[in-house]
């Protein structure tokens, strides 16, 4: 708990400044509607479903959070995982582009029962990021590439290969009937990841997967000797060596987890919401990944509940704009917890001050 | 004069110091001695400004001040040079001398001016040094000397040095301490953070003795005998070693190197037989760590054969020789050994963390590890005995308690130990010694890499000198011969082999 709670001063505090910011811009009466409509927009518009009982005012809201939640938390474990052996695996972004190409891919061209045809689509979409987060990791073992470089511009070589080329080439929707189409085809409905209250709201099953991710993740970093051992490799490579640990396969395997989440946030999205490979992807959600494994300090359930927390607070933010606020301040709050979790040293001190003295 | 007076300092309700009162004066050299955790660094810490304490206080000539941060306690004259160096690596001598109070014109750094100023600190105090050399191409006594220098361009008076002899070779530590003499000639007062009573005796003119947080003697070299000292710091008696005993006997051969070439490493041959504590002696650096690490699998080797077991080894790496009985214990602890941010119990299960009874198929045995780790910490007197702190909040002495627990009860076939003692105090050398024999005893194969060629002659049943990379003698117990041995180590002449080489040089790279 002591661990969590720079964290959750952090975010409470880039709250409160966003708020005061908001209030000063504008005023306060305005903020405290604004960032309200944020907080029904992410969490479900109680008020609103007292008065009305209409379950759609909760229900609504939840699906778009939960959504853009799960999408956070495979980039942010994608993050994560990758920095237990001590890689710091910046192309998560491109990880999930290749992925949710994939899952876009599959989804559309391959025709199968539903339940071979969703999971089949998942897998194409774990393996073609593992693949694609690959040729960092043997770089870095082969030649002593730095994987900071060398993932951050295959993020961008992923990007113009797909966004550029691909998507707007050889892979365009070919349906006809539909002119306007831009980006792949649809995919077949036995893709989809089911919709857990069907037309009430968009809340798919990617949720149950983020959720089943963390929790096995942790599982696995925590109770495993496998987990135990990239551990040791992150903390110290030389003496994970000389323990008799093989520091080059914990590379790999991270990495092909790693870039496997980062694809599989992809395939949520494709799968659940887009249900093709649009012109835009919307948010750079690989890079969003960074900052949900640093704000939940590399926890798995840290990183599944910040994903929550700001996943929603982006489905709400949209929200804001009906009171004449921009709808970024939830990216602001992100970047500014960001920023005072990097400063923790500013947390501990306080937090030393203020815990009960021990006896001396 | 500074004077600490009635000193405390608690660590978590732990008290570190208890009322401890010393004094330093201009012009002398003092020598603080103690076991691991005696207090020592702790009270020098006070008097830098790195510690607060609790209780008491400290005077610089009669007036109580309060010294917060080590800048302060610059400001007054004092200067510390810790054992671990606090060196940009990559920049010169100069630049790391004035790093901090960079003499500048127009905003650049003065570099002409920098170098002069250096350098005539250099002359003044006696030291030889390159000061437009690049700090990572010099020796780690030089490294030393740097720091030295750093702390008296500042115009330090009061000089602390921690350990300072622990990372060097016995012919820097006597530069070292022909240096040192000269600054207190020069009126600098010199502590010295010691727990090797021979330096001690030799430097000091003045010894304070410290034992779990309290000063429990002040005396003079002349007034005092190691015997003595030794009982003040332990409490009791110390056990004189045990008789060496003899091995027990000509094993077979467990590990067998034939013509072996590595990077480092030119056709050795030899073999360490089971039951026998084979000792290599040499000069640093001429390819006793390169052995040790071709032995343990951490490098891989390009000619020759290596047979361990009767097997002759194609491929051979941490990992398979662990899993053959291969235990390791070495040089530097933190960099193999102990990984600092992981816990006590997490560090006891490193290296065979997939086994029994650390592990449960796939995962972590929790209680078993606890378990064990509890019996190990006893069994080793390693304090405290939490199996939960982080293994970095360990003092070294008991970070190498650990190290050498963990390795021995893994029950090793070949141990390879380099430098066990290195850092130590007296009664945690001697447990490790005996623990060495103990093994031999056992019927392990011990391969024992030290710089101290006493320690090699009273433990090894058999010595093999390595000089620059290459095997320059092998000697019997019956042959053992600190001059004939130092001749091998310099390279001048295999033993036995009477050469009229000047008997003063010989002795100086001896004196361990």
């Amino acid at each position: 708990m002591r661990k969590a709670l720079p964290s959750i001063l952090s975010v409470i505090s880039a709250i409160l400044i966003c708020f005061i910011a908001a209030g000063l811009t504008r005023d306060f009466g305005t903020a405290v509607d604004a960032f309200m409509a944020m907080w029904w927009g992410a969490f479900g518009d109680w008020p609103k479903f007292l008065e009305t009982g209409a379950s759609t005012t909760l229900l609504r809201p939840l699906g778009e959070a939960a959504t853009k939640a799960a999408i956070l938390t495979f980039t942010g474990l994608s993050v994560t995982v990758a920095f237990r052996v001590g890689l710091f695996n910046i192309g998560a972004q491109g990880q999930l582009v290749v992925g949710a190409l994939a899952a876009a891919v599959v989804g559309a061209k391959v025709e199968l029962p539903a339940l071979l045809h969703l999971p089949l689509c998942l897998l194409a979409a774990a393996a073609a990021g593992a693949l694609y987060a690959l040729g960092p990791a043997i770089l870095k073992l082969k030649r002593g590439v730095h994987e900071v470089i060398s993932t951050i511009m295959l993020n961008w070589v992923a990007v113009s290969l797909v966004d550029n080329w691909l998507v707007t080439g050889p892979l365009r929707a070919t349906t006809s009937g539909d002119n306007s189409a831009s980006g792949t085809d649809q995919i077949h409905a036995s893709a989809e990841l089911p919709r857990l209250l069907g037309d009430l709201s968009r809340l798919n099953f990617g949720i149950v997967l983020a959720l089943i991710a963390a929790v096995l993740t942790w599982v696995f970093l925590t109770r495993f000797t496998r987990g135990f051992e990239w551990k040791a490799i992150g903390l110290s490579q030389d003496a994970a060596r000389a323990s008799g640990i093989d520091v080059e396969r914990g590379f790999i395997e991270a990495m092909l987890l790693s870039g496997a989440f980062a694809g599989l946030g992809g395939a949520v999205l494709i799968l659940g919401t887009e249900l093709k490979y649009p012109a835009s992807l919307g948010a750079p959600w690989g890079f969003d990944g960074i900052a949900m494994s640093l704000i939940g300090q590399g926890h798995p359930l840290g990183v599944l509940a910040i994903s929550t927390l700001f996943g929603g607070l982006r489905a709400g933010g949209t929200r804001m704009q009906l009171f004449g606020v921009h709808k970024s301040f939830p990216e602001l709050i992100q970047g500014l917890a960001l920023l005072l979790v990097a400063a923790r040293m500013l947390w501990d001190k306080l937090i030393d001050r203020l815990s009960p003295r021990k006896p001396a | 004069m500074i004077e600490l007076r009635h000193i405390t300092k608690r660590f978590g309700g732990v008290p570190a110091l208890e009322d401890v009162s010393l004094e330093v004066r201009p012009g002398e050299r003092l020598a603080l001695i103690g076991e691991n955790g005696a207090g020592k660094s702790s009270l020098m810490n006070v008097l830098y400004g790195l510690y607060q304490p609790d209780a008491g206080e400290v005077c610089f000539d009669g007036q109580a001040v309060k010294v917060k941060t080590p800048a302060e306690a610059l400001a007054r004259g004092v200067g510390m040079v810790h054992q671990h160096f606090t060196l940009v690596p990559t920049l010169t001598v100069t630049e790391n001398v004035v790093l901090g109070r960079e003499p500048t014109s127009w905003g650049r750094l003065d570099r002409a001016r920098a170098e002069k100023e250096v350098a005539a600190t250099c002359t003044r105090f006696g030291f030889q040094l390159d000061v437009s050399a690049v700090v990572q191409e010099l020796s780690v006594g030089s490294q030393q000397k740097v720091e030295i220098v750093k702390a008296l361009h500042r115009g330090v008076k009061t000089l602390i040095l921690d350990e300072p002899t622990a990372v060097l070779t016995p012919q820097e530590a006597d530069e070292l301490f022909a240096v040192t003499r000269h600054l207190s000639d020069e009126g600098l007062a010199v502590v010295l953070i010691s727990h090797k009573l021979r330096e001690v005796l030799s430097f000091s003119t003045r010894i304070a003795v410290m034992r779990r947080g309290k000063k429990v003697a002040e005396t003079t070299p002349a007034e005092t005998s190691p015997e003595q000292l030794a009982g003040l710091m332990v409490g009791t008696e110390v056990p004189s070693p045990r008789e060496r005993g003899e091995g027990q006997g000509e094993g077979p051969p467990l590990a067998t190197l034939e013509k072996l070439t590595a990077k480092g490493l030119h056709e050795i041959s030899l073999s360490i037989r089971e039951g026998e504590i084979l000792g290599i002696a040499g000069v640093d650096g001429n390819g006793q760590r390169e052995l040790a690490e071709v032995l343990t699998g951490l490098r891989e080797w390009s000619g020759g054969t290596f047979t361990y077991s009767g097997n002759t080894l194609r491929s051979w790496n941490p990992r398979t020789a662990r899993e053959q009985g291969v235990a390791h214990i070495p040089e530097d602890r933190l960099r193999r050994a102990i990984i600092s941010d992981l816990s006590v119990e997490e560090n006891v299960s490193l290296g065979r963390q997939t086994r029994a009874p650390f592990a449960k198929g796939p995962l972590i045995d929790f209680d078993k590890r606890r378990a064990c780790t509890t019996a190990l910490l006893e069994a080793n007197d390693v304090r405290p005995r939490d199996p939960k702190i982080r293994a970095g909040g360990l003092s070294g002495g008991n970070q190498q308690k650990l190290v050498v627990g963990r390795e021995l009860d893994a029950a090793p076939k070949l141990l390879v130990v380099v430098q066990p003692t290195r850092g130590l105090d007296i009664a945690a050398v001697a447990a490790v010694r005996e623990q060495l024999r103990d093994q031999r005893t056992r019927g392990c194969a011990v391969l024992l890499v030290s710089l101290d060629l006493d320690e090699v002659m009273e433990l090894s049943d058999r010595i093999v000198v390595l000089c620059g990379g290459r095997v320059s003698g092998e000697f019997g117990r019956a042959e053992f011969d600190e001059r004939l041995i130092g001749r091998c180590m310099l390279g001048v002449g295999s033993a036995p082999h009477p050469d009229p080489l000047p008997a003063s040089q010989g002795e100086g790279d001896l004196s361990a």
